[in-house]
């Protein structure tokens, strides 16, 4: 969470950039441009598409920061924005990908009890937690993720926003985000045991 | 006693502290007797985590950096 001396700081960028000032600009870039490219590369995943998000952005918030109310934070315009320009990437590509996050689940006996065995693979070995492997397992699933989903669990999870400016920025009640967010770490969850089950299978058929 | 239906759903709310603190109580009593809700809950967590630490960026690319400045630059400085 920002604290009262940055939001203060925000705001008068933001004036003075409505006077006109291109110090203001460039500060403000210093400030957003990773934020924005970042966002935008998690959700493109592609270096090309992130530095496109990150000029366009960039150059709206130039344009049009005479638009900017100041009903929400400055960074929740921004992000805003970003999400705008980053969809627009995503539907003139047209990956229209459905998965059902029904499936991630855990599966529930009548009493509503766990009916499989749940294997703890959190406290693995970091060379296995954080190998290539695992990476390119994390990147496709949430590649996988319903738009809905996903950027909520990028700006919550990955960027570490807090419920609240998540709700904020999409305009979504805490409820709300907070269920999209649980069904994400749900179905990556799953995706990870479903990894993970699978490595310790074969590392313990391996055993004499 | 609440099942292991009912806890899956007080997670989140859980994790950021928000519940209710006599449910947190009942809900933490059910984990005491409940192993694979306990694995259920490290790896829940665990999640968040690796993903966070895997998809962070650490930084723009120089390149990209300095293409971002030529863009403004031109976009910007010299207006046509």
């Amino acid at each position: 969470m920002p604290t009262s001396e940055e939001k203060a700081r925000e705001q008068q960028l933001v004036d003075e950039l409505k006077a006109g000032n291109l110090e203001a600009f460039d500060e403000i870039v210093n400030l957003f441009q990773k934020k924005i490219y970042s966002l935008g590369f998690n959700l493109t995943r592609n270096q090309m598409d992130a530095q496109d998000i990150a000029q366009d952005v960039l150059l709206t918030i130039y344009r049009k920061i005479d638009t900017f109310q100041g009903k929400s934070a400055f960074s929740s315009w921004v992000y805003r924005i970003t999400l705008n320009a980053a969809y627009m990437k995503l539907r003139s590509k047209k990956k229209e990908q459905f998965v059902s996050l029904d499936d991630a689940f855990p599966a529930f006996n009548g009493s509503g009890y766990h009916q499989e065995k749940i294997r703890d693979w959190s406290e693995s070995t970091d060379s296995l937690l954080f190998s290539n492997e695992t990476k390119d397992v994390i990147n496709k699933a949430v590649d996988q993720l319903p738009e809905k989903e996903k950027v909520v669990f990028i700006l919550r999870d990955v960027d570490g926003l807090s419920t609240e400016k998540v709700g904020e920025i999409l305009e979504l009640s805490i409820p709300a985000v907070k269920s999209r967010l649980h069904r994400a770490r749900l179905f990556l969850r799953k995706k990870l045991s479903n990894y993970f089950d699978e490595f310790y299978a074969k590392k313990e058929a391996k055993k004499p | 006693m609440i099942c292991c239906k009912e806890c899956l759903d007080l997670l989140c709310d859980y994790l950021e502290g928000t519940l209710d603190p006599e449910i947190a109580a009942q809900l933490e009593e059910h984990f005491e007797d409940c192993p694979p809700c306990i694995s259920f809950l490290k790896t829940y967590k665990s999640t968040s985590k690796l993903c966070r630490q895997t998809m962070s960026q650490e930084e723009i690319p120089d390149f990209v950096k300095s293409r971002l400045k030529d863009f403004l630059n031109k976009n910007i400085r010299k207006p046509s």
